[in-house]
């Protein structure tokens, strides 16, 4: 067995590792018993507290202590007894792995499905075992590519071939764990120390006299040195054993191949890539679109929502392209996973299981109660802030969030406008303003006021107009769509296959061809809107074209 | 007897210091007798290589807004195309501070070619005043942010004036390769770029110095290309062209900071300086490039140790300092007085000792 060797050697590694943590140990305990025979009692004390303190990470790392679950990511258990499908499907899909089930299974928001163990005796023992799965998974793949998925991480428990090589994988845990609590130490440290010397700053300021400004390199400096040799090993180990986590994954792979065949593994590792470009879309585009304004999308929306994006057959075609060029990332020596592109090519050369990848269920079928799992998800995972903000249907979401938006946008300009003494109140009232200002040759002097980075402030001539020239450009364009909304009735529209676009009411706009459909004359407003904008605000302003479009 | 070493010792220690102290006073007499004619720091315009009476009258003019002396200096350069991108520049520039008779000039005659390729190269230049001259790592998003958008306009500008140029007008093409310098073209489109450059003017001094800067290290070239570039313009050139210059840029550009100072008197360098000397002496006397070539071959003979021949090159470009290499460095005027003194000194001591 090819693994065996590896396996032991890294489990010499971890003794290594732990002969490390108990060396350092030793010499902090050796320096106390030091300290309490030679040293007065105070400085004993102070040496005590200062050991304890370095100590802390080494036995919290090593020894997992404190650590509490072991894991402790936000996520909403399911019971057997609300999901029966779904835990039927993990039994009977453990049961074809040759692996004891999970004890729990934990759905999350992410596009990631993933096994934890807690391990007992240094991990040699097995502990209990919990399943998560993304809920974005869920509503992007298929049943049998989600078995694959599943059974791809049962794979990491039971491989039959790897059972010692998960004394790696537990091992690598254990180190990266330890370094990264002393970098937590150390980053808590530095905060605290920058916390303060901001309060001492702000102090002598108050007294008149000159800040000293904030330094913390020193500070965090005896975590940095203690983790130093922890870092150094981990380096080593992680180097040494990556071959087998690689290796643990293409096992798993196969076994995901084993039960849930050829083709759904590879289509489902293909269409993960994909759902997570579309998840990362939806969540920056569409949920959160409303966060500026206060605003989320109706309850079970944050994470359900994803599946109007899937549903659109534009979105559909453009995720089909994705699927098919696979992320090319860089292989690096620490990345227990080789490439999806490289794990999707093995697989795919695997002899045909005639299993096929048949069009199937919807892996959201096996969930019961869909809309009720979904707002309890969002009850898990999004902050106190986020579920107290209020709730709005798409469509009203939409226009609220960007009418905040331009309203946020035009802000600084209006500011200036009002600091040049022209401001009106209303946005239509100050668009007029600007224009006016334009026209009798005080555009820039109203771009003066606003606001300009040390460099922008130092610039003369031209060079001075194109600092502001953006944020120029930027304000009138949203003081003009709130102008249209004003006085046109214009409204942004949420679309499933684009981004959201300001419309106007079908009658009021004359621009696009007589009869065409409201969905292609949106597009030219827009073009025309910022054409116009850039014509006012050109070195030769032209305002004619801004007030022809506002004058509908 | 014990006391007669040591004291003789520091009798002739001290013949000695009075006779090197004599030597200087001499050598600085003879200095300040030779250097007679020369201008105190104070006393260099900084913003020219060599006095231009024409420049100075067309910008004069154009501080009061008028740009009619701007279009008869173009056009009285008419097919002399290094006095015309030369002069292109100088008006350019003053556009990019502010461009209201620009304007006007355009408005007056649509068109115009002259006021078109001013007005391209003028967003070139500001568009490097947005961007300021410090290192990429040292300037903000924003000054990047406006560079790139300036220059993408000038590139438009650049279309129209090539549209608007006389056929054999190779300005509106050397002027862009700042341009692709600052959008970090790849050296293909540079090498069409040259195509059109070339075929219009083979040897035309200032495209041969903003494609040298394209080749250099700090911009899209290295070491070598750079220095392959100006050796092959500076071999296939015809006297007089002042294309030598370029192996001299070159070898400052990209060894100056770091090379020992007797550097500048290896035989290949020295090389180089005689073949700029020899160069220099065949032009023709109104190139408006062959200030800038003796205010670097001062620099160097200086270095070489060749001061008397140095000198001969101070004298006929004192008074203007606006070259390289005295350019780089932030008080110019101070820094050409000091190398110019370094020379006057050395000329002085060699008089004495010969």
């Amino acid at each position: 067995m090819s693994a065996s060797p590896r396996a032991l050697r890294a489990l010499v590694l971890l003794a290594g590792f732990y002969l490390v943590a108990l060396a350092v140990l030793g010499v902090l305990v050796g320096a106390d018993v030091a300290a309490w025979i030679w040293a007065p009692a105070p400085v004993a004390i102070k040496v005590t507290v200062i050991t304890a303190l370095l100590g802390y990470p080494v036995l919290r790392g090593a020894f997992a202590l404190g650590e509490g679950s072991g894991d402790e990511r936000e996520a909403l258990p399911v019971t057997e007894a609300e999901q029966p499908e779904l835990w039927g499907t993990v039994r009977a899909l453990a049961e074809r792995s040759g692996t004891r089930a999970p004890d729990e299974i934990l759905l999350v928001g992410e596009v990631n499905a993933a096994v934890s163990e807690d391990a007992r005796l240094l991990g040699l023992l097995p502990g209990r075992r919990r399943l998560y799965i993304g809920v974005p998974l869920l509503a992007g793949l298929s049943e049998p590519q989600l078995h694959s998925v599943i059974a791809h991480e049962l794979g990491h428990y039971g491989n039959a071939d790897t059972r010692l090589a998960g004394i790696t994988r537990r091992g690598r845990d254990c180190v990266l764990r330890t370094v990264g609590a002393f970098q937590e130490r150390e980053r808590k440290r530095i905060g605290k120390e920058r916390s303060r010397q901001e309060k001492a700053d702000a102090k002598r300021l108050r007294k008149g006299k000159k800040a000293r400004g904030v330094d913390t390199g020193r500070t965090g400096l005896r975590y940095r040195v203690m983790a130093k040799p922890f870092q150094a090993y981990a380096r080593f180990y992680l180097r040494v054993t990556s071959g087998v986590g690689r290796q643990q994954e293409l096992a798993a792979d196969r076994m995901a191949v084993r039960v849930a065949g050829r083709d759904a593994t590879a289509s489902a590792l293909r269409e993960i890539a994909a759902l997570d470009a579309a998840h990362d879309f939806y969540q920056s585009r569409y949920a959160m679109l409303g966060v500026e304004a206060g605003l989320l999308p109706p309850r079970g929306e944050v994470f359900g929502g994803l599946r109007r994006l899937l549903a659109d057959p534009e979105r559909r075609s453009a995720l089909a392209e994705l699927r098919g060029e696979l992320p090319a990332d860089e292989e690096s020596p620490y990345d227990s996973h080789p490439p999806v592109a490289e794990r999707v090519r093995l697989i795919e050369a695997l002899p045909d299981d005639g299993r096929g990848a048949d069009p199937a269920r919807p892996a959201l079928a096996l969930l019961r109660d869909t809309e009720r799992v979904l707002a309890r998800l969002e009850d898990v995972l999004l902050t106190p802030e986020a579920l107290a903000m209020e709730r709005a249907e798409w469509p009203e979401l939409a226009h609220r969030a960007m009418y905040t938006r331009a309203t946020v946008g035009a802000g600084p300009l209006r500011t200036a406008l009002a600091t040049a003494g022209v401001a009106s109140g209303s946005a239509s009232g100050d668009l007029t303003a600007l224009l006016d200002s334009a026209d009798t040759g005080r555009l820039w002097l109203v771009a003066g006021y606003l606001p300009k980075s040390s460099d922008a402030a130092r610039a003369t001539g031209r060079a001075a107009r194109e600092f502001l020239r953006p944020a120029l450009e930027a304000g009138t364009y949203r003081l003009a769509e709130l102008a249209l909304v004003e006085k046109a009735g214009a409204y942004w529209e949420l679309s499933w296959s684009e981004r959201v676009r300001l419309r106007l009411p079908g009658a009021a706009y004359s621009g696009g061809t007589q009869g065409a459909p409201d969905m292609e004359k949106a597009p030219d407003m827009e073009e025309a809107l910022a054409a116009a904008v850039r014509a006012a605000t050109a070195d030769a302003p032209d305002t004619a074209p801004l007030r022809t479009l506002l004058s509908h | 007897m014990s006391g007669i070493i040591p004291l003789t010792i520091l009798v002739v220690m001290l013949c000695f210091w009075l006779r090197s102290r004599r030597r200087a006073k001499r050598a600085e007499g003879i200095a300040s007798e030779i250097g007679a004619g020369l201008l105190p720091a104070e006393r260099q315009n900084t913003d020219r290589a060599a006095p231009d009476p024409e420049a100075e009258a067309v910008l004069a003019a154009l501080s009061r807004g008028d740009w009619l002396p701007a279009a008869q200096a173009l056009a009285a350069a008419g097919t002399d195309w290094e006095r015309r991108s030369y002069l292109v520049g100088i008006v350019a520039a003053r556009a990019a501070d502010d461009d209201t008779w620009l304007r006007a000039w355009q408005a007056a005659r649509p068109g115009d070619p002259d006021a078109a390729v001013v007005h391209a190269d003028a967003k070139v230049s500001l568009a490097w005043q947005i961007r300021g001259g410090a290192w990429a790592k040292d300037t903000s998003a924003e000054r990047f942010e406006g560079f790139h958008r300036v220059l993408n306009e000038a590139r438009e500008d650049f279309a129209r004036a090539e549209a608007l140029a006389h056929p054999g007008d190779p300005t509106p093409y050397l002027l862009q390769i700042p341009l692709y310098m600052g959008l970090g073209a790849p050296h293909e489109a540079l090498h069409g770029l040259w195509a059109e450059v070339t075929k219009r003017a083979p040897y035309h001094y200032e495209a041969h110095w903003y494609a040298l800067q394209f080749w250099s290290a700090k911009w899209r070239g290295s070491k070598d290309l750079a220095r392959d570039f100006a050796a092959q313009a500076a071999a296939t050139a015809p006297p007089g062209s002042l294309l030598t210059m370029f192996p001299l840029v070159s070898w400052y550009e990209h060894n100056d900071d770091e090379a020992p100072a007797e550097a500048y008197g290896w035989p290949e360098m020295t090389a180089l300086t005689d073949a700029a000397l020899a160069d220099v002496a065949m032009a023709r006397p109104g190139h408006p490039r062959i200030a800038e070539v003796r205010h670097l071959l001062a620099y160097c003979l200086t270095k070489q140790g060749r001061y008397e021949a140095a000198l001969e090159q101070f004298r006929m470009v004192d008074g203007h300092v606006e070259a390289l290499p005295w350019r780089y460095y932030g008080d110019p005027a101070e820094f050409y007085c000091h190398v110019r003194d370094v020379a006057l000194k050395g000329a002085a001591a060699a008089r004495i000792a010969g």
